[in-house]
């Protein structure tokens, strides 16, 4: 209650001199929210441009040029060194999927009540209040 | 007189507010995360980067027709379950719903070739059956959110005898020509997805993040001064860390799945002209008859007002509602006001229709 009553008291102080020409800490805020504004509506126009888009997509696909060399160098390394490479240990984890999956399928035909289908739930009698 | 006592009561007031900042600006990097989605709930499905919970309920007595929340598959679902006081799932239990939630992980690098089919062919329709299994109800009301919307959409209207009782949407996109910003990136011209879905796999957090980020390019950095001013006020910094954290917490999108999205909605915009398929079955809305209804916001910068209008008339229900809220496209689910706004009329819509 006492918490209450210092916020009220706070927020009351804060709307009567937040509007006073002399509170700078309120311009300052004003002047946050138009720059944001401001800044929001010219990104946009910027980044809304064509050639703009041209330009992110192409670092984007130097990126993915840049990645595919990386895959197809550090392949041959793991090749070469007898280790598994990243496609290996992404098969070895779709199975892993596919096993987990068999596992539940498995597992709820056996239990059809499991988890929270066990549990106690109130009655599905429910109306809803009437209207004032 | 006056107007000095309110300088000097001013002053005092900042003088404290900026020890305050000091103090607890320290420790702002000290403390941990706020707790998230903290509603009890078992997990029903637990398949790669599916994830179907069922939330234990909060009343005695609960509605005949359970409730299916569909998230959208670029965040957490916890925007519904923030915080006590703050969570949808909470006000939905709390008034007698039994709430069901469709949230995802992160997609694994071998779930690389899940495309739009395995969201709406099967991920929906297996948590749908499972809803129905638990429940022992034939009938389930499904909430969609953003693109859990979209994907709600899709597969109400493919599977017209799957027992939906009731079907709202929020800031659900189905032009997606009106998002200009999104339609410019993904230009065919320029943006190659398939180069990027044939090299990365699935499409990283981080371009996601960059992304959204982009459509308001200063709010990042106005929110963080906006922080250190109101550092001193624990409410204040709570929420912003919550909502802070939701909004970094983006997750990766399948490679397959972000292929179809973009070449059929972004390129085609195949909703609205008509031509969407999922596997090759063609999607018409007008296949949806249950209760529908479309909550937008005012100040959805994410999905203006025109990628969602057409939405409501492209349903074929009869009985359909679409409602304009104040709020922007995560207040209007998840913020503070939320639960004066739109959770009331959503549970006015929904209560007597769930008997």
């Amino acid at each position: 209650m006492e918490r209450t009553d210092d916020r009220l008291r706070e927020q009351r102080l804060f709307s009567v001199t937040a509007g006073s020409p002399l509170d700078p800490m309120a311009m300052i805020r004003s002047a946050l929210d138009q720059w944001e504004k401001l800044a929001n509506e010219h990104g946009a126009q910027f980044l809304q441009r064509p050639e703009t888009t041209k330009a992110l997509q192409s670092m984007t696909a130097g990126y993915l040029q840049m990645q595919a060399m990386v895959h197809d160098t550090m392949g041959k390394a793991l090749a070469a060194a007898n280790l598994p490479s990243r496609k290996d240990v992404e098969a070895l984890s779709a199975r892993l999927g596919a096993i987990e999956a068999s596992l539940a399928r498995i597992e709820a035909g056996r239990n059809p009540q499991t988890n929270s289908g066990a549990l106690p739930r109130p009655p599905r009698t429910r109306k809803p209040p009437p209207r004032s | 007189m006056s107007e000095e006592a309110g300088l000097l009561e001013r002053s005092r007031r900042e003088f404290e507010r900026a020890l305050q900042r000091n103090i607890k600006g320290l420790g702002y990097f000290n403390s941990p995360a706020p707790v998230v989605g903290a509603s009890a709930k078992d997990v029903l499905i637990e398949r790669g980067t599916l994830r179907l919970y069922h939330y234990r309920p909060l009343a005695d007595e609960i509605y005949r027709v359970p409730v299916l929340l569909v998230m959208a598959t670029t965040n957490r679902g916890y925007i519904f379950d923030l915080t006590p006081g703050q969570s949808l799932v909470e006000y939905l239990l709390m008034r007698g719903y039994d709430v069901f939630m469709i949230d995802w992980e992160a997609p694994r690098p071998d779930e690389k070739s899940l495309d739009m089919a395995s969201y709406v062919l099967d991920f929906i329709p297996t948590c749908v059956a499972r809803v129905k299994q638990t429940t022992g109800e034939p009938e389930v009301s499904v909430l969609g959110y953003c693109f859990g919307g979209v994907l709600s959409l899709l597969w109400a209207a493919l599977h017209p005898d799957a027992g939906l009782k009731n079907l709202a949407t929020f800031t659900t996109p189905v032009d997606f020509k009106q998002m200009p910003l999104f339609a410019t990136w993904s230009d065919k011209r320029y943006f190659d997805v398939d180069r990027l879905v044939d090299t990365l796999g699935n499409c990283p957090s981080e371009m996601l993040y960059s992304s959204f980020d982009a459509l308001r390019p200063a709010s990042r950095v106005a929110a963080n001064l906006r922080l250190a001013d109101r550092m001193w006020d624990d409410e204040f910094v709570k929420a912003h860390r919550m909502i802070d954290r939701w909004g970094t917490d983006i997750l990766p999108l399948a490679g397959e799945y972000f292929r179809d999205t973009t070449k059929k909605l972004l390129w085609d915009n195949a909703l609205m002209a008509g031509t969407m398929e999922v596997a090759g079955r063609p999607v018409d809305l007008a296949n949806i008859t249950a209760p529908f209804l479309h909550v937008t916001a005012e100040h959805d910068h994410i999905v203006p007002t025109a990628a969602s209008a057409p939405l409501i008339d492209m349903v074929g229900s009869a009985d359909k509602e679409q409602v304009t809220l104040k709020g922007g496209h995560v207040s209007l689910i998840g913020g503070p006001n939320a639960v004066r706004r739109m959770w009331p009329k959503l549970d006015d819509w929904l209560a007597e229709k769930s008997l």
